[in-house]
């Protein structure tokens, strides 16, 4: 039934099915200040670019499902890889979506706001979908200055607007850098198009302008991944922006910047891995290993939830980097799966803070004492979220580490002990993360609060409290048929 | 395989536990029945499995895939049992259910404790029973955080502190571990196809260098060792046990430690994957072996909780373990498995009297007790029962296994001219009579004390005679008839220790 109905969809549409996507939520960004003018009420094109969201989510299903994969005038590919990004994605946008209406620092200005998140969305699904560098670069503009603007809409609060500030300033610094390197690139090699660089640059050899240019895209989107040292931005403006959208920022924005990231660089360096490319990964590994040490070790000072929050995800950061060191089709795809992974952990625990906030609770750690007590489920949500985020089994944040980790033991079919260091660094790092993890935990079952009075959450919240929830342990527990899709994306993205 | 009894043995406190958990309010006092009748469902199956001849438990091995990833790795769920494991089991399930019942007057928030409980339990049982790395790692780190919150939350003054300590000290212990683990599967693949996991694919394909196999088997033994633990890794334990419940202290003590000792001989006394290593580790496990029995007999001398002195003893019997496992003979794996099984036992009724004395009498400080034998007779008979067996009275448990471990003590020094150490066991055996008798004594005997109020003290309950009277007929069965227990323990050292032997 779905290939006769994808088939029909490619013979009314041509090439134009494989942005169909893009377009739906393109729409979506479109129709959401419209709605919002017509009705007044935030709560209809919430709706509506909820179900949009939903849609352009199951379009991609659909077509990886029926493989329906090619290329949009030449410039946007769907493929195994980019149709698994954009489900990450729209099920993050979907979930940012889902608890805004009901969150109690979401703006006035809420056609704005959805049309703004939608367009965030539609730049990353483009930008994991384009194959030349300028299609990439310009689909990370549209997500970038679309996030300033999400950041600065929490209008009354000046925390808000000095974050906006700064991810701004950054943010164009970044710019920049990346323009900067890919122009290096293109001087180098002669092309912006993804699937012949590596091609230009095997037959160009090792080459120190190529070289540079590599450094100065890393450092460009370093900024996006919050790579240390690169990484100043993001507790600021995780902490200034309203907490639906520090989520999104934290699990979408973030994974955009890994998949370019792993676009850009196994474009460039797919033959080079045979000579063992090995300045650049080494960058990669000295990166994660400073990402992940520096984000855990700051997290472990944090009073404030949404800034520890901050640093851990500064910390997954470096993890994911991993695979970056290790470019391997293994490490690949336990990166993926950290991101999916990352998404019900990180993006629940966010949901989870905007949920207090909402009921009235403070952002500070010491806020949440008795907090068992208090609203028992959400704890209990909150305490899986954190030790899933640790890596404790049989729980998804241990799986995927489980598989990342050793996949800097097992490289290509042997064992390795090249990244030996590496792995050595991102366990004990594993470990220093449970302390500030299980002292949340500590503050929220141990200690007495100074209230014991029941909070009120919305059931919109525990509904998306649920998802998360469900998540974490299903992909701890049965991870199998995610682990296939991201294997098949791996092959995609790398081409074996 | 007609009935998966094994899976069931981890299923049915699984489903116990989240039964319990979901019993709060109202309903929270009923929830021991629950725990009751699913922790007793546990041990008949256990008892059952004792009934199998040891020839045929290879039969009940259960295998299933459960996920692969990227066609490179594949996770299997394989629960098997043999010799080394099926007392583990018993003993896992024993202790749960006299805890449940020991506990039974628990009604601070009973419903969690009791699902707790049930939550250490199935993964004690996975640690036991799994047969591959990654089953083994997950149920290896799921027992963490039952205990951590029966320690925070029903724990002692100091409870946070000890709590946390207990559980990051041990984390990092395990995650140096999994790193261990990380290179003995990987390197064990002959590259035809996917990886596995399972303990018996990677022993059949295992090729580690020399100097990798030491490595590596350092890696894991560390995880085990601060498990044991290990002097000095051992500072988390002393903590955790004066903080943690009754409850929680047998199943520490009675279990959990034991996961560290099973953890050696299951995974690092593996003869196809570290034969190379065992030269340089045995006389480092026979050293921190000796080390750890003296040093927690000394240390137990010098407390005057009850509770703080019965942790120290087992560092030091846990010591006496390691140095069977580092003989690498025969009768040292024999016996290092019969005293963790004696071990289990013994102290379990060790933390109890303990428990009730800080329970009834309102302190466990040796210098605030005294002449306690007059008053309560029964109490008195129990602890000591429990201290008798724990410091090798012939005719108890505990002196077969000291005796036989001893006795492979001395064949292993005999046959490396190292006569001479033997006066460290022996300084063990002294050291041990002398604090446990100075114990008994100041607690038990003597003038009857007047620093607590005797009007409050109330004696010992019925349901804890029962426990008790339990374990101890059981330390007076085994140590009358240690073929009980040996006949289930020699067809698995008879195989590993000749092996061993063979290749050192």
């Amino acid at each position: 039934m779905f290939e006769s109905l994808a088939d029909k969809v490619l013979d009314l549409t041509g090439e134009v099915a494989y942005i169909i996507p893009q377009a739906i939520i393109i729409v979506a960004a479109l129709l959401a200040p419209l709605l919002y003018f017509l009705t007044k009420n935030g709560k209809i094109p919430a709706i509506v670019s909820f179900i949009l969201a939903v849609g352009a989510a199951c379009v991609c299903l659909g077509y990886m499902h029926t493989k329906t994969y090619g290329t949009a005038f030449g410039l946007f590919e769907f493929n195994a890889f980019s149709g698994l990004m954009m489900c990450l994605f729209l099920a993050v946008a979907g979930l940012t979506i889902f608890v805004s209406p009901v969150h109690s620092e979401t703006t006035k200005h809420q056609g704005e706001y959805y049309a703004l998140i939608m367009a965030a969305t539609a730049g990353m699904m483009f930008a994991v979908a384009s194959n030349s560098l300028i299609g990439i670069f310009v689909s990370v503009e549209l997500v970038s200055i679309t996030s300033y603007a999400t950041v600065a809409l929490k209008k009354n609060d000046p925390r808000a607007s000095e974050a906006a500030v700064k991810y701004l300033l950054i943010g164009a610094f970044s710019t920049a850098l990346t323009l900067y390197g890919m122009s290096m690139i293109y001087g180098a090699l002669g092309t912006i198009t993804l699937s012949e660089l590596g091609y230009r640059f095997s037959e160009v050899g090792v080459n120190w302008v190529v070289l540079m240019g590599s450094v100065a895209l890393i450092a460009g989107y370093g900024f996006k991944i919050a790579a240390v040292p690169f990484h100043s931005w993001a507790p600021d403006v995780y902490e200034g922006a309203s907490t639906p959208v520090s989520g999104f920022l934290a699990t979408a924005s973030k994974k955009m910047g890994f998949a370019v990231l792993f676009k850009i660089f196994f474009a460039l360096f797919i033959f080079a891995q045979a000579i063992q490319y090995q300045p650049i990964q080494y960058i990669f590994a000295i990166i994660a290993a400073i990402t992940m040490t520096v984000g855990n070790m700051v997290a472990i000072s944090q009073t404030n939830i949404k800034r520890m929050l901050a640093y851990s995800s500064i910390a997954q950061a470096g993890y994911i980097a991993i695979a970056l060191a290790v470019m391997s089709q293994y490490a690949v795809t336990g990166a993926i799966f950290h991101m999916f992974t990352h998404v019900v952990m990180k993006g629940g625990a966010f949901v989870i803070v905007a949920a207090l906030i909402t009921a009235g609770l403070g952002e500070n750690i010491s806020d949440y004492k008795g907090l068992a007590k208090r609203a028992p489920l959400v704890a209990a949500a909150m305490m899986l979220c954190l030790f899933s985020l640790a890596g404790i089994p049989p729980l998804a944040g241990f799986t995927s580490k489980f598989v990342l980790f050793s996949s800097a033991i097992y490289v290509n079919g042997e064992v390795v002990t090249e990244w030996l260091w590496l792995i050595l660094i991102a366990v004990l790092n594993s470990a220093m993360s449970l302390y500030y993890y299980a002292r949340v935990v500590k503050t929220m079952y141990i200690e007495e609060g100074e209230s014991t009075e029941k909070l009120v959450i919305s059931k919109v919240f525990m509904v998306a409290i649920a998802l998360c929830v469900i998540g974490i342990i299903v992909l701890g527990v049965y991870p199998q048929p995610l682990l296939r899709l991201c294997r098949t994306a791996a092959i995609a993205l790398l081409g074996f | 395989m007609d009935f998966p009894i094994l899976s069931i043995l981890v299923i049915v406190p699984l489903v116990g536990a989240l039964l319990t958990l979901f019993m709060g309010g109202a309903r929270a006092p009923k929830a021991k029945f629950i725990a009751a009748a699913f922790s007793a469902v546990t041990l008949v199956l256990a008892v059952y499995l004792l009934t199998i001849k040891p020839e045929d438990l290879a039969d009940l091995t259960e295998n299933y895939v459960w996920f692969k990833v990227s066609g490179v790795v594949k996770m299997n769920i394989i629960f098997q049992i043999d010799g080394l494991s099926i007392l583990m089991v018993f003993l896992t399930a024993l202790l749960v259910f006299l805890v449940v019942l020991f506990s039974w007057h628990e009604e601070n928030n009973a419903n969690y404790y009791h699902s707790l409980l049930l939550a250490m339990e199935v993964g004690l049982m996975g640690v036991y029973m799994a047969a591959d790395y990654f089953l083994f790692y997950i149920m290896w780190e799921v027992t963490l955080i039952p205990m951590f919150f029966l320690i925070s939350w029903y724990g002692g003054p100091r409870r946070h502190y000890s709590a946390i300590k207990f559980f990051i000290y041990t984390h990092v212990a395990s995650v140096i571990m999994m790193i261990g683990i990380f290179i003995v599967v990987f390197s064990a693949h002959d590259g035809s196809h996917a990886v596995s996991f399972a303990f018996a694919d990677v022993a059949a394909n295992s090729a580690l260098s020399e100097f990798m196999q030491i490595f590596v088997f350092g890696l894991l033994f560390f995880g085990f060792a601060v498990k044991m633990p290990v002097p000095p890794f051992h500072t988390w334990l002393p903590d955790a046990h004066v903080e943690a419940p009754t409850g929680g202290s047998v199943l520490l003590a009675g279990v959990m430690l034991k996961m560290g000792s099973y953890g050696i001989i299951r995974i690092c006394l593996n003869q196809d994957i570290f034969s190379l290593a065992f030269g340089f580790w045995q006389p480092v496990m026979i050293g921190l072996g000796l080390f750890a029995m003296v040093y927690g007999a000394y240390a137990c001398i010098a407390q005057n909780d009850l509770k703080k002195m019965v942790a120290y003893s087992s560092i030091s019997h846990m010591g006496m373990v390691l140095v069977g496992m580092g003989c690498m003979s025969e009768i040292g794996i024999q016996f290092a498995i019969f005293q963790m099984f004696a071990h289990g036992i013994i102290s379990g009724v060790l933390f109890m009297v303990c428990g009730i004395a800080g329970h009834n009498f309102g302190t466990r400080d040796m210098r605030l007790l005294g002449g306690m034998a007059g008053k309560f007779p029964v109490y008195a008979t129990f602890m000591m029962f429990g201290f008798m067996a724990s410091l090798g009275l012939p005719g108890l448990m505990g002196f077969i296994a000291e005796f036989g471990l001893l006795y492979g003590l001395w064949t292993y020094l005999a046959a490396h001219s190292l006569e001479w150490l033997i006066v460290f066991g022996l300084l063990d055996m002294m050291l041990t009579a002398g604090y446990y008798l100075w114990a008994m004594q100041k607690t038990l005997f003597g003038k009857l004390t007047d620093k607590i109020d005797l009007e409050h003290c109330h004696d010992i309950a019925k349901n804890e005679i029962a426990v008790l009277a339990v374990l101890c007929g059981l330390i007076a069965l085994f140590g009358i008839m240690p073929s009980v227990a040996m006949d289930f323990i020699t067809p698995y050292s008879s195989v590993l220790g000749p092996a061993l032997e063979a290749l050192l």
